[in-house]
């Protein structure tokens, strides 16, 4: 088998790139594809939280890279998700204890296991990210519509083309479509244009993402959730499905919904 | 001449051939006497080797007089039966610096051979001398000093009007740059000549370009034009939004005041160019249209 090796990036911290990891992996696994994740964020480790894995941690992926263990004891199997498996990092080192071509080998080893290698990236644009980036042949921007954030996804593509990752494809997370409809926040377009990139999905704002996390269950077993359903969506996407972009729209009660069918202006979320 | 096949290496000329072209590269310290020994001992020598292809002579940062130009120039014709159809060097070096001196073979530029494209200050031989019957092995009878030497000056001062023309300010330009996808934050070019980018220019991008700067796009990142002090320089964009940039000296940023902002271009392309020691904004209307007072940026 020859997978496909992604790295899942930002340049900002706390725009969701481990959660985008977890619930992209599992949506993999769930469409029936084997699936790792690798975990790259050495020192800062969250994967494995997210996902629920943290106390069956018994090796890590420097213990990989080092030789301690072998390839296949790092694995950790994912509880829910059928022919899921996490490589968690080593929360004791730092960055620099692996370096770009360890983890370039490594991802090849795996790719002939695995239909998908997932690599999560650490935020910010130093050694960590090298290591990340090394071995990816496909990118996955995570960004929030925030301008702080964009900015430095747009730092983050131009050195993903600059080292030969052509064509990243980004995923906006955490839209308000409320705020988006009042033009308090930036739309997918603004975002499309300044980036110049393809979106590979739209994720709402949802609580569900929050206690999710907390509980180490990815979203995207929740089915009550949108963002899951997002992430589902994003995996489909990934997985070659034509599944068009949803257009996010505010929730609205049935009694707005009943003055917008008889014609009557929504107030403040009326169509401009 | 680096993927040349040495043919010869004295201590002071060296012959590459690649292809049909061969290429003379003179030692720089050697002098001048010296040098022309050996290239007339090895010319005398070698017959058909350059029957085709072209010539070039190398004499790197040698100070070289322009008689001394017309003895090789000389020396290459009679002994090897081509004629000298190009010449070129940097308008700054014509009296020393680099040379180069490229001669065709007369069989060669008889042929139906595309003509080379000219490099930005290299000035082709308007006629150059036919001499119909000439074969490479029968060296022609060299002509006096002085006919040569007044083709030589002709081709200084044809290169020098020309320069003049153009005046100072392409001094030293080269190509312009081309960025052919999104300038990105964090990239930043230094270019010595003009800089077009064919695509947005976002924050936190920095180009800074010795001659114009065009964006066909919206620049929203940094942008220094004339960045070796030419204030002649503009930048055009499609849309200037809220760039902080630089000509020459000057530097601004877009208006903040409501006033001005309202007088600001609101569509179509717009040229930011130094007026009145400041940075003005106008709707573009062509690179050497009249352009009155602009909106002023904020120094």
């Amino acid at each position: 088998m020859t997978g496909r090796t992604m790295v899942i990036t930002s340049g900002k911290g706390g725009v969701g790139k481990t959660t985008a990891t977890a619930n992209i992996g599992t949506g993999l696994a769930m469409r029936g594809h084997k699936v790792v994740v690798v975990d790259t964020d050495i020192g800062l480790r969250n994967l494995d939280v997210i996902m629920g894995l943290e106390n069956r941690i018994v090796y890590d992926l420097v213990n990989v890279i080092e030789g301690e263990c072998k390839l296949n004891q790092a694995m950790i199997r994912d509880k829910h998700a059928y022919d899921l498996y996490l490589i968690p990092a080593a929360q004791t080192r730092d960055k620099n204890s692996v370096e770009p071509e360890q983890l370039r080998e490594l991802c090849a080893e795996l790719e002939e296991e695995f239909a998908y290698v997932l690599i999560d990236c650490p935020a910010g644009i130093e050694q960590g990210f090298r290591n990340a980036t090394a071995a990816a042949t496909e990118a996955i921007i995570v960004t929030t519509p925030e301008v702080s954030a964009i900015r430095d996804a747009d730092r983050v593509i131009g050195l993903l083309e600059a080292s030969g990752l052509h064509r990243p494809r980004l995923i906006i997370n955490r839209i308000s479509p409320e705020l988006v409809k009042r033009g308090d926040m930036m739309d997918q377009r603004d975002v499309e244009n300044l980036l110049a990139v393809d979106i590979l999905g739209l994720v709402p704002a949802d609580e569900h993402t929050v206690v999710a996390a907390n509980r180490g269950v990815p979203v995207v077993h929740n089915s009550k959730s949108s963002a899951g359903g997002a992430f589902l969506r994003i995996a489909a996407r990934l997985d070659g499905a034509d599944v068009p972009l949803m257009e996010l729209e505010p929730k609205t009660s049935i009694f707005s919904r009943i003055k917008e069918m008889v014609g009557i202006k929504g107030g403040a979320y009326s169509h401009a | 001449m680096g993927h040349g096949r040495l043919v010869l290496t004295t201590g002071v000329v060296q012959v590459i051939t690649r292809g049909a072209d061969v290429a003379f590269v003179i030692d720089e310290e050697a002098t001048f006497d010296v040098v022309a020994e050996e290239l007339r001992g090895f010319l005398s020598k070698q017959d058909g080797l350059w029957s085709k292809g072209d010539i070039t002579l190398n004499v790197g940062q040698r100070m070289l007089a322009r008689d001394e130009l017309a003895q090789i120039k000389t020396m290459i014709e009679t002994h090897s039966g081509l004629t000298v159809t190009r010449f070129w060097c940097a308008p700054e070096s014509l009296d020393g610096g680099e040379f180069k001196l490229e001669t065709r073979s007369e069989t060669e530029s008889n042929s139906s051979r595309i003509p080379k494209t000219l490099v930005h200050n290299e000035i082709a031989v308007a006629k150059p001398v036919r001499r119909t019957t000439v074969k490479p092995q029968a060296p022609v009878e060299p002509r006096t000093p002085a006919e040569s030497q007044s083709s030589v000056e002709s081709i200084i001062e044809d290169l020098k009007t020309r320069h003049n023309k153009n005046g100072a300010r392409n001094r030293n330009r080269t190509e312009a740059l081309f960025i052919k996808s999104t300038f990105r934050s964090g990239e930043s070019v230094h270019h010595p000549g003009d800089v077009v980018v064919l695509a947005d220019v976002n924050p936190g991008a920095e180009i800074r370009a010795d001659g114009d700067i065009v964006v066909l796009g919206s620049l929203k990142g940094w942008a220094h034009a004339g960045a070796s002090g030419d204030t002649k320089a503009v930048i055009i964009a499609l849309d200037l939004p809220s760039a902080r940039i630089k000509i020459g000296k000057y530097e601004g940023a877009a208006p903040t005041s409501p006033r001005r902002k309202a007088k600001s271009p609101a569509a179509g392309a717009q040229i930011a160019y130094v007026r009145s020691r400041s940075i003005q904004v106008a709707t573009f209307a062509g690179r050497f249209a009249r352009y009155s007072k602009g909106v002023p940026y904020d120094g």
